[in-house]
């Protein structure tokens, strides 16, 4: 079996439609105020929330399914190394074993992702999936790829599962918030693990921790959606600070991502304004 | 209730653990690294396919199993400084050169229509052979000194054996044709071979000789 796989790779049955980011966003049943860029919170009381809920969650079980495969390709793609004198491509024994456990975990999630798609009444397929998660999980240096992975994209999942799990108590859905917050507690540990390997792996090499963490910051801008996931209140998905701060998060931490959140939101309408205009223009 | 001082026999009658073992200590560090290689390459192998396998249920179930595997490599790690063994790593490998071949043939198939030969290399052909080996292994150590390794076997052979029935019955669903019960057949001999020729998944010995005549190994360690 190969090594490094790329997003183009990932198995998938008949059912799945792989889509581009642009068109996954703009499809317009994530809700007409969010295809219209006015995004709003996911609330129960607008029109378009249970086509936006779905959408969501059919998301969510697609990134699942992504976070499964790149927890389980950490733990094939890198050789252990011994304790002490690891080479760049080289993990701790250990470090896989926490992998496995992130295997365990995202299988669960998938089937529980997968029940409440049913119970909120969308089917696999329905909507598009975007291979871009686990591209996250294709960086060759372990040490960027768990910071990708456990920091940005299961930071990421924490923010997701708790704004769903708010939806389920305000639209008075018992089910989906009890499973949501089984998730979140799950998500909170591989956070959690990913801060931790982080400064193992690098506290002999600033170098290579700069490095990860700015590849973090990468990683984090791109999953910002151009202002879905922020702290203002139109942006669909809010940080959970409470969560990533169990998680190993510090205060400036997550100041950090908020302001990558506003400035990708401000270059997405950047790029709206021009297209606008060019748009104006040619039709002119 | 009866007397507290009244002696007691320190063997209740329905404890009939015995001291004797057919393992000393050295073989069974030697036995557990093998473990836990083996171990190793399997969960390695099964989070790898997890991305390479299009059948979503089974998708699923391979990262369940991945960790069941993981955890009996830990178990493994864990007990080796407990037989005397300070550098885990120094013990963890294949036993030769066979076996090592042998795991690299199963974890092998990485193509999106490899599903049944994934399966079959785990489900018909390594794990009956782990059950195999742990099961000796049980039978034969002593059931005083060796205590913790049984424990952990049986905590191994529990998954072992329910991981067994899943992959059963994943395969009997894929298995749908003539074709597809000889590309089962062939894997399964391709592997088979492999292990014939290297005695086992711990070498020759792995379930000790059927055929040996002289008595009961465990006897024999106790002059």
């Amino acid at each position: 079996m190969k090594k490094l796989l790329t997003p183009e790779e990932l198995a998938r049955d008949d059912r799945f439609e792989r889509a581009d980011m642009m068109d996954r966003i703009q499809d317009p049943r994530n809700g007409s105020e969010a295809a219209n860029r006015g995004n709003g919170r996911l609330r129960p009381d607008r029109a378009d929330a249970p086509d936006a809920a779905r959408a969501l969650m059919h998301g969510i079980f697609v990134g699942e399914i992504q976070a499964l495969e790149g927890a389980g390709r950490t733990c094939y793609d890198f050789e252990v190394g011994a304790t002490g004198k690891l080479d760049d491509e080289e993990v701790p024994f250990e470090l896989k074993l926490d992998m496995a456990r992130q295997c365990w975990d995202e299988a669960r999630h998938c089937e529980i992702s997968v029940k409440l798609s049913e119970w909120m009444g969308t089917e696999i397929g329905e909507f598009g999936e975007n291979a871009f998660l686990f591209q996250a999980a294709c960086n060759p240096d372990p040490v960027l790829r768990l910071t990708g992975v456990n920091r940005a994209l299961e930071g990421l999942a924490i923010d997701v599962f708790n704004t769903m799990k708010e939806f389920g108590d305000l639209a008075g859905d018992p089910v989906l918030e009890f499973c949501e917050d089984w998730m979140l507690a799950d998500e909170v540990t591989h956070v959690k693990m990913g801060s931790d390997w982080l400064r193992k792996l690098t506290v002999n090499d600033k170098d290579r921790q700069k490095r990860a963490l700015e590849f973090q910051r990468v990683v984090d801008k791109l999953f910002s959606f151009g202002g879905f996931r922020g702290e203002d209140e139109e942006s669909p998905v809010h940080l959970a600070r409470r969560f990533r701060e169990l998680a190993g998060f510090d205060d400036a931490e997550m100041e950090e991502i908020a302001e990558l959140s506003r400035e990708a939101k401000s270059e997405v309408e950047e790029r709206s304004r021009l297209a606008r205009e060019a748009n104006e223009t040619a039709s002119a | 209730m009866a007397d507290s001082k009244k002696p007691r026999a320190p063997f209740a009658p329905w404890d009939r653990r015995e001291l004797p073992g057919a393992f000393s200590v050295e073989e069974t560090a030697a036995r557990v690294g093998q473990y836990k290689w083996i171990e190793m390459k399997l969960f390695e192998a099964l989070g790898g396919w997890v991305a390479t396998v299009p059948e979503l249920d089974i998708k699923m179930r391979l990262g369940t199993h991945c960790y069941h595997h993981a955890w009996h490599a830990d178990l493994w790690h864990k007990r080796l400084p407990e037989l005397r063994e300070m550098n885990p790593e120094r013990l963890t490998g294949p036993a030769s050169p066979e076996v090592e071949a042998f795991m690299d043939a199963v974890a092998e198939p990485g193509e999106h229509d490899q599903t049944i030969e994934k399966l079959v290399g785990v489900y018909r052909v390594l794990i009956p052979h782990k059950v195999a080996a742990y099961t000796y292994h049980l039978n034969n150590t002593s059931t005083i000194t060796d205590a913790p390794t049984i424990r952990s076997l049986k905590f191994a052979l529990q998954d072992e054996m329910e991981d067994w029935r899943d992959g059963t019955l994943m395969l009997t669903s894929l298995i749908q044709s003539d074709e597809e019960v000889q590309r089962a057949a062939d894997h399964q001999a391709k592997l088979e071979k492999l292990l014939v020729a290297a005695g086992g998944i711990c070498g020759p010995g792995t379930i000790g000789d059927a055929y040996d005549l002289s008595g009961d190994p465990a006897r024999l360690t106790v002059a």
